[in-house]
């Protein structure tokens, strides 16, 4: 039998190994992207830029509309995240707490909706919108951006709250709580945890999503992922611009992911594996 | 008493209301248009009105090659997606629970293309697949795997496209798969392995007959959740090749949303959609009732 | 005296009223694809300047222009005032444009290429204002056209001296003669030129009208002559680059076009068919800045021959500011050649290329005119569902042709077929 510390070592080799295969895809993006747009394409191609070039960055200055797309992305972004809260924390709490016939369909319904391809209903989301006089507005995306993770945000929630002991509510109504009031003054100061990784999923779902923003959107409320994929023009793609792009759309968000990124991962395997 | 039950029931109910009225507005009613215009001859250009035309929309998708070929290629490219991602998620979350806490910085690396926008995944490996000026060849050739950079056309083969479009679904959501198991690894009693290894169990064994079996209900939400995901996949493929080389990589949404808004036959493209739909809900019930319902009969 | 007065009262109401009317300044709003913002946006300054009206530009990419303004035309919205439209959508768009007869004067139809003219109605109406014109010229390396070896060892081998080529013939020998093997590893270091499979549903298209085809895939009735005899000469001519010599990059799937341009600026093809654009955008720093030469488009049979790829201005009958928008293309058109120092260099107007084509690196607009000029340069049919015909039935005909295993003939059998189901005939 090999030594432990061999095997020990093979192990961490192996997962190294992983790690790099996986990393190197978005290094390579960072570093294609910090050459000139020429040498971007050279043939055959580097590894490392030779010469390290701002100049994909430079010409974003050139694009106002693509500087506005990201204002737009966080604008839209947090809008959904907020109509998602409001509307996903109470519906979520019945769900957890009350095992009632409409709590159940309830859910049974919000998994139903998972299966519900975007493209499908995105002509049907386009005309109610107009009816409504949404569209090209931040709300009327972030409402169809919510359509995604009010379902999304309703199951994460529910995890969370199963995890609360029945104790602390019932210990406030006996204290003369409402139910109402056990919620507000209970259940959401201690599911909190919960509810910022539920915002930050749903943040980021907006901050992703592309073909809603992109039936719906028009002047005013372009998102950066159809301003980055607007770099693919009729010629061919700008591809030393849509790097520099990619990777500033990409860094904000892997950067707040990292320093979050116990409570992250914790939100990721909460759903799936309590489910 | 009959006071209390009421206002508890009233309680939940009020609680549902606007999350319910959202998605009754926001999801209901645009599920319900959906139908409706696939009984309809609509055009893009005056979706309020159309002509009804009864079940003609569904014996035309039915009927057509182009649609079953799609199906088949969601489908394939649905397995091929899941199943690398199911290998080698499972394999990496077994090599982090082998390392214990020492795994933490890997993971937390690992973990990094899920915040990747699809967008940005699709773009970049189709960069990096492009023969000529692609990484990916120009390394296999270096490292003498392939003889020239161009001995691979990754997106231009129509027997290969469909797994080079998988390839960035791969990348971004293996650890996705990989960190929720590795979750459930965590949570596996470690007195069950330690009364396996009494019982004389080997290491293939124990995996077998103690951590699968526990795992299962993880297995089978990762599995349903992803396989969903994977099959209705749409601004990666369509940032890549658009469905192409001659449709070789089109799978539904991409037929979809191509005759829906490039051809504008919304309602032949309504009633493909309603029919991926339900195959969807059937499928997924389907998986369900495999993994989850081996799962507790054998326990 | 009091006539007199009253009356100038009155105009000076009524001028005074048109002065309030025409100073209301107003935001047009203008769907772009990028190529459409670096054209027009000096034009379109100068109009903001001289009016007081706002243009903003929507600029979306190539795909989008068509499915935002479907989906504007579906819903009724008034999002857009102006549209610039690739030439493939004006009849999709038809219905919904208003029509634009009144600025299309004698001299107007004059300075504009014919087959831009063509182009510009639907069915006997004007509804688009040609804003550039675009088609697919030779480019070629000065450096090896232009090499005295070369030409000597050009001339002892082919019979005739070494120029850019003008013919399908002389074509198909330059790109053998520059197929080279530079290192002797057995693999080709660089080719003659490239067979485009990546947008294969336009590419074989140039190749039959210069093959002599009255026009591609429908005639001006639009009946069916996607198998006469030119496509079938033309899809040949397209595929024998590929399938029957080895001179071009073999993943020919992969080659759209920006593959091409990069093939060719990466010194990887000897010369190849692009758009005329790209020539004043060659980089500074590509490493064969200097090199590159322009010349028209080759002949087949019937003569030199392209597909053109103008865009239109249109507006939209939705549009809530009519008048303003009319300014405005009127404007753009009068003021067109101010894209042409614009980074893709081009413009609709003849005068327009005239004034630059003796101006130094403008070297490609001479070939533009001269094979924007040809009769046989002709644009694609105007029928609503053109973009379903070029996916559903040119890009598979293309595709299958070029695994070099189809009898070309039958391939456009098939494509009759098809389009007989979608009800041509």
């Amino acid at each position: 039998m090999r030594s432990p510390l061999a095997s020990r070592a093979l192990l961490m080799l192996l997962v190294a190994l992983i790690v790099l295969v996986y990393g190197f895809p978005y290094a390579f993006l960072v570093s294609t992207s910090l050459k000139s747009p020429q040498a971007a394409l050279a043939i055959p191609p580097t590894l490392l830029p030779q010469q390290l070039s701002i100049e994909n960055y430079a010409n974003i200055g050139e694009h106002p509309s693509v500087q506005r797309s990201f204002g737009n992305s966080i604008i839209i972004a947090l809008l959904s995240t907020v109509i998602t809260i409001a509307l996903a924390v109470p519906a979520a709490y019945a769900v957890a707490r009350y095992a009632t016939w409409a709590g159940k369909t309830f859910l049974f319904v919000v998994l139903i909706t998972r299966l519900i391809p975007p493209v499908a209903v995105g002509i049907p989301l386009f005309v109610i919108m107009r009816a409504l006089g949404l569209i090209d507005t931040h709300l009327g995306v972030a409402l169809a951006h919510s359509t995604i993770s009010v379902p999304l945000g309703i199951w994460l929630l529910a995890s969370f709250m199963e995890g609360i002991p029945r104790e602390l509510e019932e210990a406030a109504r006996v204290d003369g709580c409402s139910r109402f009031g056990a919620l507000l003054r209970i259940i959401i100061p201690v599911a909190s945890g919960g509810i910022a990784v539920t915002a930050i999923f749903v943040f980021l779902a907006s901050w992703n999503e592309f073909l809603f923003s992109l039936l719906l959107s028009s002047t005013g409320v372009k998102t950066a992922p159809i301003a980055i994929a607007e770099f693919k023009t009729q010629y061919g793609i700008q591809w030393g611009t849509m790097t520099s792009l990619a990777v500033l759309f990409s860094l904000p968000v892997i950067i707040f992911s990292l320093l979050m990124q116990k409570r992250i991962i914790a939100g990721l395997t909460v759903g799936a594996v309590k489910g | 008493m009959p006071v209390i039950r009421l206002t508890e029931r009233r309680f939940v109910l009020l609680l549902l209301a606007p999350a319910g009225c959202f998605l009754a507005v926001f999801v209901a009613y645009p599920l319900l248009l959906l139908l409706r215009n696939s009984f309809y001859e609509v055009s893009l250009y005056a979706l309020n009105d159309g002509v009804f035309v009864g079940w003609d929309n569904f014996v035309k998708a039915l009927g057509s090659s182009r649609v079953r070929e799609s199906a088949a290629r969601t489908l394939n490219y649905t397995v091929i997606a899941l199943s690398a991602e199911f290998v080698l998620g499972f394999g990496a979350a077994l090599l982090f629970n082998a390392l214990g806490k020492r795994s933490e910085l890997l993971r937390t690396i690992f973990a990094f293309p899920l915040m990747i926008p699809p967008i940005v995944a699709g773009l970049l490996w189709r960069f990096m697949l492009i023969d000529n000026i692609g990484i990916v060849n120009h390394i296999l050739e270096t490292l003498g795997i392939i003889g020239d950079a161009s001995d691979i056309s990754w997106l231009g083969d129509r027997d290969l496209v469909l797994f080079s479009v998988a390839l960035p679904n791969i990348w971004l959501t293996t650890s996705f798969v990989a960190l929720v198991l590795y979750t459930g690894l965590q949570n596996v009693p470690a007195e069950l392995i330690e009364a396996a290894k009494i019982d004389g169990a080997g290491n293939w064994q124990r995996f077998r007959r103690v951590t699968v079996p526990l795992l299962r209900p993880v297995i089978a939400v990762v599995l349903i959740l992803r396989g969903i995901d994977a099959a209705r996949a749409f601004d990666m493929i369509w940032i890549q090749t658009e469905g192409g080389p001659r449709f070789a990589s089109e799978i539904l949404s991409i037929h979809i949303y191509r005759a829906m808004i490039r051809y504008g036959n919304v309602g032949e493209a309504s009633a493909i959609a309603t029919l991926f739909m339900l195959g969807m809900v059937l499928a997924s019930a389907l998986a369900f009732a495999v993994i989850w319902g081996r799962g507790t009969s054998q326990s | 005296m009091k006539r007199i007065c009253l009356v100038l009262a009155i105009l000076v109401l009524l001028s005074l009223s048109l002065v309030a009317g025409a100073q209301d300044p107003v935001t047009l709003t203008v769907l772009v694809e990028q190529g459409g913002v670096w054209l027009q946006e000096a034009a379109a300054a100068q109009f903001e300047e001289e009016t007081g009206h706002t243009v903003e530009f929507v600029n979306v990419p190539y795909g989008s222009v068509f499915d935002r303004l479907s989906a504007e035309m579906a819903t009724g919205g008034s999002a857009f005032d102006v549209a610039t439209i690739d030439v493939v959508w004006m009849s999709h768009f038809a219905p919904f444009a208003e029509p634009l007869d009144d600025l299309f004067t004698d001299e107007v139809v004059d300075d504009l290429f014919a087959s831009l003219v063509a182009d510009a109605q639907i069915d006997g109406t004007f509804i688009g204002m040609p804003t550039w014109a675009n088609t697919e010229i030779i480019f070629y390396r000065k450096d090896m056209w232009e090499d005295a070896d070369e030409m000597a060892a050009f001339e002892a081998e082919y019979g005739y001296p070494l120029a850019p080529p003008t013919t399908w013939d002389e074509f198909t020998d330059m790109a053998q003669f520059f197929t080279r093997d530079n290192d002797g590893d057995g693999e080709i270091d660089m080719y003659g030129t490239d067979v485009k499979g990546g947008v294969a549903d336009f590419e074989w298209m140039i190749a039959v009208l210069q093959a002599g085809s009255p026009g591609v895939v429908l005639d001006a009735d639009n009946n069916i002559i996607i198998d006469n005899d030119a496509h079938v000469a033309g899809l040949e001519y397209y595929i024998s680059h590929h399938c029957d010599m080895d001179v071009a990059p073999p993943n020919v799937n992969e080659v759209d076009w920006g593959v091409a341009e990069n093939l060719f600026y990466q010194s990887q093809t000897a010369m190849f068919r692009f758009w005329g654009h790209a020539y004043r955008l060659t980089r500074g720093d590509s490493p064969i800045a200097d090199l590159v030469g322009a010349a028209p488009m080759i002949a087949g049979p019937g003569g030199i021959g392209a597909i053109p790829g103008p865009w239109f201005n249109i507006v939209p009958k939705t549009s809530q500011n009519k008048e303003e928008a009319l300014q405005l293309v009127q404007y753009l058109y009068d003021h067109n050649a101010m894209g042409i120092e614009a980074p893709l260099g081009l413009a609709a107007r003849k005068s327009a290329y005239a004034q630059y084509a003796d101006v130094e690196g403008f070297e490609n607009l001479n070939p533009l005119l001269e094979t924007l000029d040809s009769p046989q340069t002709i644009g694609r049919p105007a029928v609503a569902d053109w973009q379903q015909i070029a996916d559903e039935i040119l890009g598979p005909i293309g595709s299958d042709a070029l695994t070099c295993e189809h009898d070309v003939a039958e391939l456009l059998a098939w494509g009759r077929a098809e389009l007989e189901a979608m009800g041509y005939e």
